[in-house]
């Protein structure tokens, strides 16, 4: 297969079946499963295609066969691959999930497809416009798959959710109106190499709102106050999915943009991204450990956990970029896992949650603790001795006290009595439950084998400084 | 005329922030219309000042012109538009939210819908705590209320 093939296929395939899926009805079985299979399909071509990148280097073609610089260009590199896959990934498994659990919805895998069209969209464009239009497609995807089930309480977190992102994506459409207005170009790379010619004064204001675009996103210390609300309320997959999928749009969003657009940017703002991730990640554990609900303890911990990647972008180099890389794909994992057994009840379910709890806290045979070594290396080779004593003592603290949430949730939801009569009697389906726990046997294989996901990382942060100039 | 389009967009912008704030949520969404409405007219004015970089140098507009005369870049009123289309259907979906809210609760304003979700989940503690204590007690209260009512 060709390399343009291979670009389009995981962008084309979800988007033709959820149109043809959207008009069917979705709680029928054999629905769920054509879009199982159409999302399954897309992630064995996000693989290869990952495979293809790592080989031969980056992989660009330009749409409708026009000539370059008129039409939108799709870009492949590790970075985005990477991201790509991860998240296809996530939504497939979260689809799988709520196709044995029932789908009670006539437009749920529509939608879920449509997300994944849109997400993989957007790590797959050259195109700095075209990326705001995938990433709307996936947005408007997710602020209806929010309101699934139709709670009260979910159709008013979707509506809080699609308000304050809706506030984010004008704060970033302004901001590419004003990069185009600088350099003239809508085209990734032709933007990185202009803007090194602009007045830095009207690019800092550029990088300012690019910044507060993906951290709104993202839940980042000062501008998380919607997360909690929308994770809460929604429904298990819609949470893995919301946590383990669409908070990559930040993670892939803040490393493309400050690693390779704006870097010079990013290296000015350093000091500023690591106190604000350091902030993160105190805020985020410390009311983590305050609350009981396990989806809240989790939505708390999500806003701790960004806090890591950004610290590793705020560090920046090879070691940096690639340490960020490594704990976003760790950590959208960890969150799929945890938010999908919060869930479910029955046998097993505590040992593939006490696998992600471990995961989440860094402890050894999971993959988790490659990212929290990752982040550690970062932080000793930050700056200064004190700079880098001072990031490793917070990394430590940050994990300590994830270790008392996690093991809270842990007490709570699975060693205390369970009240009789509870919504908690029933069993959940085996089916899902095998699930999770393939879920978390892969959550200990790339722990044990993590040679993979150090070179994807290694090979992106290397992209990243070269196409990026500076370091 | 740039000072004059930049007020427009802060006094729109500024608005929209203002009606974004309010408890009512027709109101929200007017002012989140208004809002995504000065990101347009910022993305027009993106393209009404000619910078050198972005023009391509040699070639020939579509619509013939004389030479040297005042052109804007079409490039950002595609953007523009593709963006209120975007707009458009996402502002539609937030109407279709309320509309659910409004059958749900019978009014549009969030203050007072929460105190209902409040109350449900009240009623809902209340229903579930004497089936928590009923397993042990159950059977003395059942002897109670019999005594009572003999």
């Amino acid at each position: 297969m060709t390399g343009s093939t291979l670009l389009v296929l995981p962008v084309g395939l979800p988007w033709a079946l959820a149109v043809a899926l959207a008009l069917l009805n979705g709680r029928r079985p054999w629905v769920g499963w054509l879009a199982v299979a159409g999302l399954g399909a897309s992630l064995v071509s996000v693989v290869m295609l990952t495979f293809r990148v790592l080989r031969e280097g980056p992989v660009e073609t330009v749409t409708g066969g026009w000539p370059a610089g008129v039409g939108i260009v799709l870009r492949a590199d590790v970075l985005g691959a990477t991201f790509a896959a991860v998240s296809v990934g996530v939504i497939l498994v979260s689809l799988v999930y709520e196709v044995f659990v029932g789908v009670r919805s006539r437009t749920f895998p529509a939608l879920v497809l449509f997300l994944a069209a849109g997400l993989s969209g957007l790590f797959l464009t050259g195109d700095v416009f075209n990326f705001y239009v995938f990433f709307e497609v996936s947005m408007t995807a997710a602020y209806i798959l929010t309101g699934y089930r139709e709670q009260d309480y979910q159709v008013r977190g979707a509506f809080i959710f699609a308000v304050v992102n809706l506030l984010g994506s004008v704060i970033f459409l302004i901001a590419i109106a004003a990069l185009y207005h600088v350099t003239g170009t809508l085209e990734m790379a032709t933007v990185a190499e202009r803007v090194r010619e602009v007045n830095p004064n009207s690019l800092i204001t550029i990088a300012t709102a690019i910044f507060v675009a993906f951290s709104l996103k993202l839940g980042l210390f000062p501008f998380h106050f919607w997360l909690p609300v929308v994770y809460v309320g929604s429904h298990a997959p819609v949470a893995a999915i919301l946590s383990g999928a669409l908070a990559n749009i930040g993670n892939y969003g803040l490393l493309r943009f400050g690693g390779d657009i704006l870097s010079e940017e990013l290296a000015l703002g350093a000091t500023a991204v690591l106190v604000l991730g350091s902030a993160s990640i105190i805020y985020g554990a410390l009311q983590a450990i305050s609350r009981r609900e396990p989806s809240e303890v989790l939505a708390y911990s999500t806003i701790g956990q960004v806090g890591y990647v950004l610290v590793a972008l705020g560090i920046g180099g090879t070691v940096g970029f690639s340490a960020a890389l490594i704990y976003a794909v760790v950590n959208s994992l960890n969150k799929a896992l945890l938010f999908l057994v919060a869930g479910l009840r029955g046998p097993f379910v505590a040992a593939a949650f006490a696998v992600g709890a471990f995961s989440l806290m860094g402890v050894p045979p999971a993959v988790g603790f490659i990212g929290k070594i990752a982040v550690f290396k970062a932080g000793l080779a930050a700056g200064g001795v004190i700079q880098a004593t001072l990031l490793v003592a917070l990394i430590f603290l940050g994990s300590a006290l994830s270790f008392v949430y996690a093991l809270q949730i842990y007490q709570r939801a699975f060693l205390a009595k369970e009240p009789q009569g509870g919504l908690w009697d029933k069993t959940s389906p085996w089916t899902a439950r095998a699930l999770v726990v393939a879920l978390a046997a892969l959550v200990l294989a790339m722990g044990l084998w993590p040679e993979p996901l150090l070179v994807l990382g290694e090979e992106a942060a290397t992209n990243l400084i070269e196409s990026g100039g500076s370091p | 005329m740039i000072l004059a389009i930049s007020l427009v967009v802060a006094v729109v912008f500024g608005s929209g922030a203002f009606l974004v704030l309010q408890r009512d949520l027709f109101r929200v969404v007017v002012g989140l219309t208004l809002i995504s409405n000065s990101a347009f007219l910022f993305i027009i004015a993106a393209g009404l000042t000619r910078g050198t970089a972005g023009f391509a140098q040699g070639a020939v507009p579509v619509l013939p012109i004389p030479e040297g005369s005042a052109a804007s870049d079409p490039l950002v009123q595609a953007m523009a538009l593709t963006a209120l289309v975007i707009s458009l259907s996402t502002i539609a979906l937030l109407l279709s939210l309320i509309y659910r809210l409004y059958v749900a609760h019978e009014t549009v304003d969030l203050e007072d819908i929460s105190e209902a979700e409040m109350r449900l989940a009240e009623a809902l503690e209340r229903e579930e705590e004497p089936e928590e204590e009923e397993k042990p007690e159950a059977g003395q209260e059942e002897e109670e209320i019999e005594k009572r009512s003999r």
